[in-house]
């Protein structure tokens, strides 16, 4: 199992985010001295400009000590960055996993859906195993997150359309006119929001043309914007040539006024025209929308397209989450089950060596005659024995670790009984489960575990 | 011959009906979430070479080459439909035009059966100009199904983002209007010089007749009209800027003008007339 400690925008500031920078340069360094902490075997960190997080785990892998991990990680991040404690959080166990999960599929994101999380989770896997700071643990959860998150995003529609009112803009136009390269945007006035649309739209393919009743000012947009500046006086000619009109003055009337657009489209020969009016009072008069091939989107449609999508991905979150919910009770059920793995390979050793010890020395003794094919053949029978002697142990161990059932005998006693049987005597101890180390169900860390950050939030659960 | 003419005819059929069933869920789907109907296309383009098989197989089960039979025009005007669908689609976004196209092969891959098969030469008629009347026909209407599909995308697209509503839910499954429009026309382009050869050789083939009759003289007339109707929405573009919306409502009018021609072949051939 994991743990996952760190801030995000729920629990920190930017204030406090932005002290808790690691350079991409320097992450390497960090993670490897984090691992050669005694409690830490293996660690990646998520590092976005909403979150920092660090997943780790032990150095038993699914047997470590979960809270000593969790009380490690906080104190690396607390040395590298004093007076940020307040604000980590530490999740350990299964809740660690699920919340790894839910951050991959974008379901803790600050916008919900959002498609850049998970490429960044992937590089901070990437990151971490170019540093050597992986192992069977993470090699084992990361994928599962990242496959959680793909279903998320492949099976629901969390991630549909857009919600910012520049990005709604700019779909609009690609569903007007397709691949926006050979045309002409012309950005009317300036404004933050317009500014952006038109980044976008030079983005695509664009050419973008800036009108201004300063033309100073409209120069300055347009270096801005990678663009070109017109004066004022060139508006009615700009109307003809642009195929997008992005407008957003401060006017008190309406600046593109229908005689302008009819006149345009004459010109234009029927050629669509797409207005975005992005100004309040509105620069574009409504009218326009009655002309063939003239559409206009005013600040107010924009929203709601923006406010449905918002509301699409919220709908879509409860499936999301029951996605992730089946992930990671998958993920569950595989690290209980791998938690008799100590046990059997244990038993396995054991009778191989023992019988493999009996074959060899019958070998050297009264079967010393026998040709390299009957003793291949004879090492071949001693691995099948094991295999059918081991079988049915195996099957019940893993079942032991996976139900728990009060009526039958639990894993725990079923390797002690074992490990006392074959005499595993320093090893019983390796192999018998962690569960009184990690912190209670009720989310509370043991004694041992996080004094170093006593405002630190831990939630933990079953491991 | 007959098993696997049979067997291409059913799963072309199944290809087809799923296919279409698939475009239409992902047009009607109200998550907003991004284009994914990754089968339907193939769905069709397996329905099409089935649909191909079955068409090579019966004409030669039949002797009778495809192009000289109402019967295998039908269907192999439909199979052109869906190979130029299937071009088209990728290059230019326009994958929702499958939900169109795919319904309409599969009415003209069942609807061929239930007209008759024979050799439809008439007396009197050249059977070589009749071949090549027939073969511009098939191509022609091969291609104004799919013009006749991208102006009905056209209008659905046009309607979404005047009115604004679905705009959100439609998410980016409809084609850009531009590329819908320029296809529209460009098809037109390529079908109409065929849909001129088609009725110039109708014209004559209709003066050659002995008995023409009613049917036939509306059949000619309805010819004329898709052809006067088409030439009108291309002169128009050239010379008043006539697109968008007006262009695509005329091609669908031109378009079902042809379809109406069509029906009247296929009242004929059952009819048992020559």
């Amino acid at each position: 199992m994991i743990v996952v400690v760190g801030l995000s925008h729920r629990t920190a500031p930017i204030a406090v985010r932005e002290k808790l920078v690691l350079d991409s340069a320097g992450l390497p360094d960090f993670l490897r001295a984090l691992v050669q902490r005694p409690e830490v075997g293996e660690a990646l960190l998520v590092s976005t400009c909403n979150r920092v997080e660090l997943v780790a785990a032990g150095r038993s892998g699914f047997d470590s000590d979960l809270g000593q991990v969790a009380k490690a990680c906080l104190e690396a991040l607390d040395v590298h960055s004093p007076g940020i404690a307040s604000h980590l959080y530490a999740h350990v166990g299964g809740t660690a996993v699920r919340h790894l999960f839910r951050v991959a599929a974008s379901l803790d994101s600050m916008v919900l859906g959002e498609p850049q999380i998970l490429g960044q989770v992937k590089e901070a896997y990437e990151v971490a195993r170019k540093a050597g700071t992986v192992g069977s643990v993470l090699h084992r959860t990361l994928p599962r997150a990242i496959r959680a998150a793909k279903r998320v995003r492949t099976e629901t529609a969390i991630g549909s359309g857009q919600v910012s009112v520049p990005s709604v803009a700019v779909d609009l136009t690609r569903d007007i006119f397709g691949d926006l390269s050979g045309h002409t945007a012309l950005l009317v006035g300036s404004g933050e929001m317009a500014e952006a649309v038109a980044r976008l739209l030079k983005a695509g393919g664009a050419s973008v043309v800036v009108v201004g009743r300063t033309l100073s000012r409209a120069e300055d947009l347009a270096n801005a914007v990678g663009g070109s500046a017109r004066p004022w006086t060139a508006l009615q000619q700009s109307l003809v040539e642009a195929d997008v009109v992005v407008t957003s003055t401060s006017a008190p009337h309406y600046v593109v006024e229908y005689d302008m657009v009819n006149t345009a489209r004459k010109a234009r020969r029927g050629k669509n025209q797409f207005f975005i009016d992005l100004a309040v009072p509105r620069d574009v008069d409504p009218r326009i929308e009655t002309l063939d091939g003239e559409f206009l989107y005013n600040i107010d449609d924009l929203s709601k397209v923006v406010s449905d999508t918002l509301s699409t991905r919220t709908r879509e979150a409860a499936s999301a989450e029951a996605i992730v919910g089946r992930e990671a009770e998958g993920y569950d059920r595989w690290a209980d089950a791998e938690q008799a793995t100590p046990t059997i390979v244990q038993l396995r050793t054991r009778l191989t060596s023992s019988l493999e010890e009996e074959l060899s020395r019958s070998l050297r003794g009264r079967l010393k005659h026998l040709p390299s094919e009957d003793r291949a053949a004879l090492s071949k029978m001693v691995e099948s024995a094991v295999n059918r002697l081991l079988h049915q142990p195996t099957i019940r161990l893993r079942q032991a670790a996976l139900e728990r059932a009060s009526d039958s005998l639990s894993l725990e006693q079923l390797s002690a009984a074992i490990g006392e049987l074959f005499a595993f005597d320093a090893e019983a101890e390796a192999v018998s489960v962690t569960e009184n180390a990690l912190p209670d169900a009720d989310g509370d860390a043991d004694d041992s575990g996080l004094s170093l950050a006593p405002k630190a939030r831990v939630v933990a659960s079953r491991s | 011959m007959v098993d696997i003419a049979t067997i291409a005819f059913y799963f072309g059929v199944i290809a087809y009906s799923v296919a279409a069933t698939l475009f239409f869920l992902e047009l009607a789907r109200k998550d907003g979430a991004a284009p994914r109907a990754q089968w339907a296309p193939r769905l069709l383009a397996l329905g099409g070479a089935l649909h191909a098989i079955h068409v090579v197989t019966a004409s030669l089960l039949s002797h009778v080459c495809p192009i000289d039979s109402l019967h295998f025009a039908l269907s192999f005007s439909a199979l052109i439909a869906v190979g130029a669908y299937l071009a088209l689609r990728a290059r230019l976004r326009l994958s929702a035009l499958g939900a169109f196209i795919a319904p309409i092969a599969l009415t003209f891959l069942v609807g061929a059966q239930f007209v008759g098969q024979g050799g439809e030469a008439s007396v009197g008629v050249s059977r070589t100009l009749l071949m090549f009347h027939i073969a511009a026909n098939v191509l022609g209407i091969g291609l104004f199904l799919i013009a006749g599909a991208a102006g009905s995308v056209y209008l659905l697209q046009e309607r979404r983002l005047r009115t604004k509503k679905r705009v959100a839910a439609m998410g980016s499954r409809l084609p850009p209007l531009d590329a819908l429009d320029t296809t529209t026309h460009r098809l037109l382009l390529a079908g109409f010089p065929l849909l001129t050869f088609g009725v110039v050789t109708g014209a004559v083939f209709s003066h050659q007749l002995v008995n023409p009759g009613g049917a036939e003289a509306l059949r000619s007339l309805l010819g004329y009209a898709t052809w006067v109707l088409l030439a009108t929405v291309l002169v128009l573009r050239k010379t008043a800027g006539f697109r968008g919306r007006k262009a695509a409502y005329g091609t669908i009018v031109g378009v079902l003008c042809m379809l109406l021609v069509l029906l009247l072949y296929v009242v004929r051939a059952n009819a048992g007339a020559t």
